[in-house]
């Protein structure tokens, strides 16, 4: 998913917000959908979506924050950048906590918005791409057979053939064969290599 | 038979009787000197008709002049007793004219006294012997005729001016009777005098040769007279006759009258002609102790108190010769010494033929009433308020001080005057038929039925009253009695409370919008908000070369409603703050409530309160200031919301309704769902000072209360049912409906 084809998504009760934020986007050449309340959001959201969310903290029904709290609750990675009308400090600090990309009082000023939005979508991206090298990383994990696989947890540990082959009560030839495999699988040049890429695929060595 | 001796002898004959007869009906009534008056003029007339006659028969010039001589005595008491008749009998005519041919007929007698052979003639020349009536011959004188005869006919004129005089003045009197009279009589002497007197004329001056006829011109004149005394005495006989006839009839009723007036309880009097008393019943002599003797006359007014004496004499007197009824209030003096008053009313009384007979009045002890009049008199000039007694007719009877504080008229300028004389200019034309309302339902009540009275000053100021009316009966009638208050004092204090109220109820308006400042913030930080990200998008098209400028005037558009939406929020805040007088106006509850939810909004989105709007569509108006129920709402809307600041989220719920109670008025209620009120705080949260917040003036409810109820409606809290409280509100609907 290419960053031009990011969405920013507006959360506010306000008509005229909603459609001055339309305009404001469009006008940056970003894409945008508007939602009238925190409720609409999440009966039309798709997680997959990517970009970010302009999002009004105090709303009838679901506010902002809770909003925030349900979306974590579900995984979702969506950067919120809040905006607020009274600039509540509490408010503020609570949804920074949770993992608000950032906190904008209004009135707001637009350069500080658009680079606002312009940021959390550059984040968005980046996380979604280093899920993507993640996810494809541990699909080559997962080719691995169990016994290649414990034999790998063997090696990142750093521990030597013939340790290897005693632990797991087998020779070294053997263990030789499984850790040649496992490099190919793995598409792995050096043992540094494979070792950077189990720690993202989230293996622990044991 | 000779024509000449008849007739002459029968006009003596004739004469003499008529002579005789009324010195017989003048010695009957010595008072009438007409009577007698006419029988020396009918007695004269025989006399010179017995002259004339014998100078007819006349054989020498001597015996001619003497008898010419003698008729001159004759003609004397016939013209005095003339002018005496006509005087008496007329009563009028100019008594120097009178005097006058009097005068000259006496100076004619004298100057005939000495005359030889008479005043008629120097000399007498000869007899020339006429024929007359069929042959009778008859002897005229020939010869110079006396220059002096002028005198007896200056005094023949004389005569006839003073006649004449006498009967235009008696024909301008205007009677029929009297006029007639005039004529005939007043009339024939004229006639007569003036033939006889025009023939004797032409006799001496030669111009006929024929004998004097003077006294059957006078005969005449004799004649018409006579007649007319003859219809009087005719008449009188009649008048005597029904006379004698109603005396029978008034003896019986004198005695009738006397029995009722001597039993009457009223006390009656009489008085003649000349004012004096004739007559007294029982019980004027039994009240006063005294005699009939001692009361006749003047006597009565003895027994008048010294204080009231002139004033009575005057009334008295002045209504007799007005010939008026009276009136009049006196204290006279009883059989026991004490003064009592009375009250005495006199009226003419009539004879039957409608001549004037003086006065019958009658008198009774009006003591008790004017005693009670007194008390009363003494309890309203004693009042603390001013009090006027007014007549269904509206006059002024009685006033007392404050009435004259009041209104600035002295006392003697209003009693006696109309009410409506202290009725404001723009509603006097009014004022009678109410006053004629009050008299057909009498009832203590107020007057003016909630309208603002005002009283008029002497100035011609107008002065805020309230006046209490109440009947009032008494003897003399029905009166109403008006208590009035001066509430100049009154109307100035209750403005400066109303300044007080309104100062009160802005000082609270300005608290509730400094709590509500940051919802009021929020409102007006949306449309800024749009304003300026708008603004800056457009900045961002014009900046970047090639950029989509097709949604400019959309833009555009919206920073323009944007801007009025900001304007509208700050319109609708200065409202609130402004310290401005009461403005009532015709208003839809609805708009009110929507606009206050306007304000409030963001409020409640913070407070997570959901918020139930229902409004009741096609509201009658109500009369009232916008920004004071405004301030109502607000209050009542903030004060729900703190209420439910404990309890869960979810569960806080506003519900503002508006509907029709009761047919002529509107309702309008906030229900919270929050803990209620307790029964201890139920009674006093309206108090001022009284508050259950942690911030709070204690103002709120009392101000909204003293707004509702300058309104004319009623404020109040319940529980709801199930949870929470409700503050409700009603307002009257005004007589225009619906919008």
């Amino acid at each position: 998913m290419s960053s031009w084809a990011a969405t920013v998504f507006v959360v506010d009760d306000d008509l005229s917000i909603r459609r001055s934020l339309t305009h404001l986007f469009g006008a940056t050449g970003l894409n945008v959908a508007v939602f009238a309340s925190a409720q609409e959001f999440l009966e039309r959201y798709n997680p997959s979506a990517s970009g970010c969310l302009v999002l009004d903290l105090a709303m009838p029904g679901l506010n902002g924050l809770e909003l925030q709290e349900m979306l974590a609750a579900r995984g979702s990675r969506l950067p919120i950048i809040f905006l607020t009308g009274h600039g509540d400090l509490p408010s503020g600090l609570k949804a920074l906590k949770s993992g608000a990309a950032d906190f904008l009082t209004k009135p707001v000023d637009a350069t500080d918005l658009i680079d606002a939005v312009r940021g959390a979508i550059e984040k968005d991206r980046i996380a979604r791409q280093v899920n993507a090298e993640v996810a494809e990383i541990r699909q080559r994990f997962a080719t691995l057979t169990p016994r290649e696989h414990e034999v790998l947890c063997h090696v990142i540990s750093g521990k030597l053939n013939k340790q290897i082959a005693a632990q797991l009560g087998t020779v070294e030839k053997t263990i030789k064969v499984h850790r040649a495999r496992v490099m190919v699988k793995i598409k792995a040049g050096s043992l540094a290599e494979l070792i950077r890429l189990a720690e993202r695929a989230g293996i622990q060595p044991s | 038979m000779n024509w000449v001796n008849f007739i002459w002898a029968l006009s003596i004959w004739a004469s003499l009787s008529l002579a005789v007869l009324h010195f017989a009906v003048w010695l009957q009534q010595t008072k009438h000197l007409a009577y007698l008056s006419f029988s020396v003029f009918a007695a004269s007339v025989a006399a010179i008709a017995f002259c004339e006659w014998n100078t007819m028969l006349a054989r020498t010039p001597e015996q001619y002049g003497r008898l010419m001589w003698w008729v001159h005595f004759p003609m004397f008491s016939g013209a005095v007793s003339l002018v005496c008749f006509v005087r008496l009998y007329f009563n009028a005519g100019r008594p120097w004219l009178g005097y006058t041919a009097c005068g000259l007929r006496l100076l004619d007698l004298v100057m005939n006294f000495f005359a030889v052979p008479n005043l008629n003639y120097e000399t007498i020349t000869g007899l020339r012997h006429v024929t007359i009536f069929r042959g009778e011959t008859i002897s005229i004188a020939e010869g110079v005729v006396n220059p002096w005869i002028k005198v007896s006919e200056l005094s023949w004129l004389f005569l006839l001016l003073f006649v004449a005089d006498a009967s235009i003045t008696r024909w301008r009197r205007g009677d029929p009777n009297e006029r007639r009279r005039a004529a005939f009589v007043g009339g024939a002497i004229i006639f007569f005098i003036l033939m006889g007197a025009g023939y004797s004329g032409l006799i001496e001056a030669g111009l006929i040769r024929l004998p004097y006829l003077t006294s059957l011109a006078f005969l005449a004149i004799v004649v018409a007279m006579g007649y007319e005394l003859s219809l009087d005495v005719v008449r009188a006989a009649r008048l005597a006759r029904q006379l004698r006839a109603s005396e029978d009839a008034s003896h019986e009723s004198e005695a009738r009258f006397r029995t009722l007036a001597d039993t009457t309880p009223v006390m009656v009097w009489m008085s003649g002609t000349d004012m004096l008393c004739t007559f007294f019943n029982k019980t004027w002599l039994e009240f006063t102790g005294r005699t009939i003797e001692q009361e006749l006359g003047n006597g009565w007014s003895e027994g008048i108190h010294g204080q009231d004496l002139k004033r009575t004499l005057e009334m008295y007197t002045s209504s007799f010769n007005a010939r008026q009824s009276f009136t009049m209030e006196y204290r006279l003096r009883r059989a026991d010494g004490e003064y009592r008053w009375i009250l005495d009313t006199g009226v003419p009384r009539h004879i039957p033929g409608g001549e004037f007979a003086g006065y019958i009045g009658s008198a009774i002890d009006i003591t008790p009433h004017k005693q009670a009049e007194e008390r009363l008199r003494s309890v309203i000039e004693a009042a603390p308020n001013a009090m006027i007694m007014v007549s269904p007719e509206g006059k002024i009877e009685l006033i007392n001080a404050e009435v004259e504080s009041i209104f600035g008229y002295s006392r003697q300028e209003l009693v006696g005057q109309s009410i409506e004389m202290l009725v404001p200019d723009h509603v006097r034309s009014e004022h009678p038929n109410h006053r004629g309302g009050y008299f057909t339902h009498p009832q203590a009540r107020a007057m003016g039925a909630g309208r603002e009275l005002f009283g008029r000053q002497k100035d011609g100021g107008e002065v805020p009253v309230e006046i209490g009316l109440s009947p009032l009966q008494t003897p003399a009638g029905l009166f109403v009695l008006a208590s009035i208050v001066d509430i100049t004092e009154r109307r100035k204090t209750e403005l400066e409370l109303a300044r007080q109220r309104n100062e009160l109820a802005h000082l609270s308006r300005v608290t509730l919008l400094s709590e509500l400042s940051v919802s009021i913030a929020h409102e007006l930080n949306q449309p800024l908000t749009a304003i300026l990200t708008n603004a800056q998008t457009v900045q961002l098209l014009l900046s970047k070369e090639g950029a989509d400028r097709g949604e400019l005037p959309e833009i555009l558009c919206e920073i323009v409603d944007e801007s009025k939406r900001a304007g509208e929020v700050i319109r609708r805040l200065r409202v609130l703050l402004k310290k401005g007088e009461i403005n009532r106006a015709p208003l839809d509850m609805n708009e009110v409530v929507d606009s206050v939810l306007k304000l409030i909004r963001s409020d409640l989105v913070n407070q997570h309160i959901a918020i139930d709007v229902q409004l009741t569509p096609d509201l009658p108006l109500v009369d009232g200031d916008e920004v004071q129920l405004q301030q109502v709402l607000l209050n009542l809307i903030v004060n729900a919301c703190d209420a439910m600041a404990e309890v869960k989220a979810i569960e806080r719920r506003l519900l503002v309704q508006t509907e029709m109670a009761g047919g002529r008025e509107v309702r309008v209620s906030i229900s919270d769902q929050g803990r209620g009120i307790s029964p201890e705080e139920l009674e006093r949260i309206f108090e001022p000072f009284f508050t259950t917040k942690k911030v709070g003036t204690g103002l709120g409810l009392a101000v909204c209360r003293t707004i509702i109820s300058a309104h004319g409606g009623e404020l109040r809290a319940v529980n709801n049912p199930h949870r929470g409280a409700t503050f409700l509100f009603t307002l009257p609907a005004t007589a225009q409906g619906t919008q």
